[in-house]
């Protein structure tokens, strides 16, 4: 580790904390329908679709009518995800002449993308015509993450609210969330990473000439193996620069590239890669002020922020630490740090980003429901791989998705105000909110579907061989890719730990019903938890009252998150990457 | 054939979730109201 390593990753945090006041307070303000210096360009955009679409924009819905208004809309874009993907090479746009994709890919990649999970069990460029990747995936990344941040300010309003079973209307908050967040800060966002050499155009594949000829040997259909001579290279081109901003800022994660974040053309610079890891905790960030500034208790969004925060440094010191050390099986190789080397366990990372910048980029794409990755997960040291994997087991609330990492924490919240109840004999408060056995019933079945989903598949996928035919590497090395691939969609992350091949029926099916149910499944009770809160009166606060502000509180939702993740996930990771890690130290390596 | 399964998984996905909504809101139906 360096000093340099650890003053990128303070200014990182420091820049997230900073953005996170007036973002949030602009995200309050959008979805309170208060005046913004945006309105007068897009209130008349807003009222046209009303119009058009027949919405009216004064109508609030119960959480029922809410979460049904969100499944429809979800399955209509998931349905023409499908079939957009299905007879592409019928539309325009796509001068590599594409083939339609196989129906259990398209099924996947369509649940992926409709989820914000985001997991590509195929490579952009040489599967997905520019049309597909603008009209559908790309589209895909800015209706989920909408979704996402609607459903957490419709539970922030059921925690502010009193008295009332409207939460608003799912059709204007998403609408305002498109209009007022998304679309103008990613215009200005492509253009940055324009400035920085990332592409954009709609150009065939250029063919170049290599200056240096390889020679390659090539295995046939017969077996036989023959030598030939590579003299050419397709450059793959692209609409990039405008996929690449929401991949981030929407923590959607899908590459456009099959090396996503890790390729010159989606990351070019030391600057576009901080860019991209401020993109990405910008929003889940900015909605923890939001929650404090309309639920009328600042300190208490600073207190969950704070809980983040802190789970954000324990990750990315780990991560760091474990990296930096390098792998002591590569006896006689010098892996100390220099300044002519990053030192440490550089296997699968870009030499311009060197170990604090994969390690930095690793936990906040997996803090955050994220998914990009600029270097292999797969190839992390297995306490570093490790880290990826508990943040995202921790049920993503380390900042977390775009507005799910607000609507998860408050789960946790739940269930924290719930023990501390228990602790002194109290009814639980929360805003002055009674918690009852409803609300924890529904925050258990939110938390419990995680569980179910990810420890069930990959339970299936170990014991059966179209789970294990997909492994790469054996031992407890394989078993942590096959948890990875069910934790990441479970979880709605969507970056892939690498070594397994994901593109099999099975895999896209169950990995496509995993990410469904870890998406649909969990906000269902979320939205439930937030019509029950809505509909109750303020109790004033009593000295029995546990105060959900300052260091006590935090303390506790940090304890209460790693004790549920601990708890439920803890003989998996010792299975895997724990007893990797001491077989590592033995000198055994998978 | 493979088309129409999953388009036929997509909408029961869906329909499922559906009735998990009411289902949801079903328990939460006569439960005891707060006391203060």
């Amino acid at each position: 580790m360096s000093a340099n390593g650890w003053f990128q990753i303070g200014v990182f945090l420091l820049v997230i904390f900073l953005i996170t006041k007036p973002l949030g307070a602009f995200l309050a303000r959008v979805f309170s329908s208060e005046k913004t210096f945006l309105d007068p360009v897009l209130r008349p955009i807003e009222r046209l679709i009303y119009r058009l679409t027949g919405i009216d924009e004064k109508h609030e819905m119960r959480w029922t009518e809410y979460a049904v208004a969100m499944l429809l809309f979800s399955s209509v874009s998931m349905a023409l995800l499908y079939v957009l993907e299905r007879v592409q090479k019928f539309l325009p746009l796509n001068p590599q002449k594409f083939a339609n994709l196989e129906p259990g890919l398209a099924f996947g990649t369509a649940a992926s993308f409709t989820t914000n999970t985001n997991w590509q069990a195929y490579s952009g460029e040489s599967t997905m015509s520019y049309f597909t990747q603008m009209a559908g995936l790309a589209y895909h990344n800015f209706a989920s993450a909408a979704v996402g941040i609607a459903v957490a300010v419709a539970v922030i309003r059921g925690i502010a609210r009193k008295e009332t079973d409207k939460l608003g209307n799912f059709w204007v908050d998403t609408t305002r969330c498109l209009l007022w967040v998304l679309l103008p800060i990613c215009l200005v966002g492509s253009l940055v990473f324009v400035s920085q050499g990332v592409i954009q155009n709609l150009k065939p594949y250029t063919t170049v000439e290599l200056i240096e000829p390889q020679t390659v040997q090539i295995t046939g259909a017969d077996g036989k193996t023959t030598a030939q001579t590579v003299t050419q290279q397709v450059i793959a081109q692209g609409p990039v620069a405008s996929q690449e901003v929401i991949k981030e800022f929407g923590t959607n994660g899908g590459g456009f590239f099959g090396a996503n974040s890790a390729h010159p053309f989606e990351n070019p610079t030391p600057f576009s890669n901080f860019f991209q890891l401020v993109l990405i905790f910008a929003i889940p960030s900015a909605l923890t002020y939001t929650l404090g500034r309309m639920t009328g208790s600042q300190r208490h969004g600073w207190a969950v922020w704070a809980a983040m925060a802190l789970l954000f440094l324990a990750g990315v010191a780990t991560a760091y630490w474990a990296e930096a050390r390098g792998n002591p099986q590569l006896m006689g190789v010098n892996q100390s740090l220099t300044a002519l080397q990053s030192g440490g366990n550089m296997e699968g990372k870009e030499v311009r980003f060197g170990i604090a910048n994969s390690a930095l980029f690793a936990t906040v794409t997996t803090d955050a429901s994220c998914g990009a990755i600029n270097g292999q997960h797969d190839s992390f040291t297995p306490l570093g791989g490790m880290v990826p994997l508990i943040n995202i087991m921790l049920g993503e609330v380390v900042f977390g998705g775009v507005g799910a990492g607000l609507y998860g924490i408050v789960v946790f919240v739940i269930l924290a105000v719930f023990i501390a109840g228990l602790m002194v004999g109290r009814t639980p408060e929360y805003l002055g909110k009674k918690i009852e056995s409803y609300d924890v019933k529904m925050a258990m079945l939110a938390i419990l579907i995680l569980t179910f989903t990810i420890l069930g598949f990959s339970a299936l996928a170990i014991i059966k061989p179209f789970g294990t035919s997909s492994i790469s590497n054996p031992g407890p090395h394989g078993l942590s890719q096959v948890l990875y691939a069910y934790v990441s969609s479970a979880g709605n992350n969507g970056s892939a730990f690498g070594g397994l091949n994901p593109n099999t029926m099975w895999y896209n099916t169950s990995t496509a019903v995993a990410q469904l149910l870890g998406r649909f499944f969990m906000i269902i009770p979320v939205l439930a938890i937030a019509g029950s809160l809505a509909k109750k009166r303020i109790v004033p606060e009593s000295v029995g009252t546990f105060p959900v502000t300052g260091g006590l509180f935090s303390g506790l939702l940090v304890a209460t998150i790693v004790i549920v993740g601990a708890l439920t996930f803890f003989p998996a990771l010792s299975l895997g990457p724990i007893l990797e890690h001491l077989l590592m130290a033995a000198g055994q390596s998978f | 054939m493979m088309d129409i399964i999953f388009i036929f998984a997509t909408v029961l996905f869906f329909a499922l979730a559906i009735l998990y909504v009411r289902g949801c809101e079903l328990l939460g139906k006569g439960r005891p109201h707060e006391h203060s």
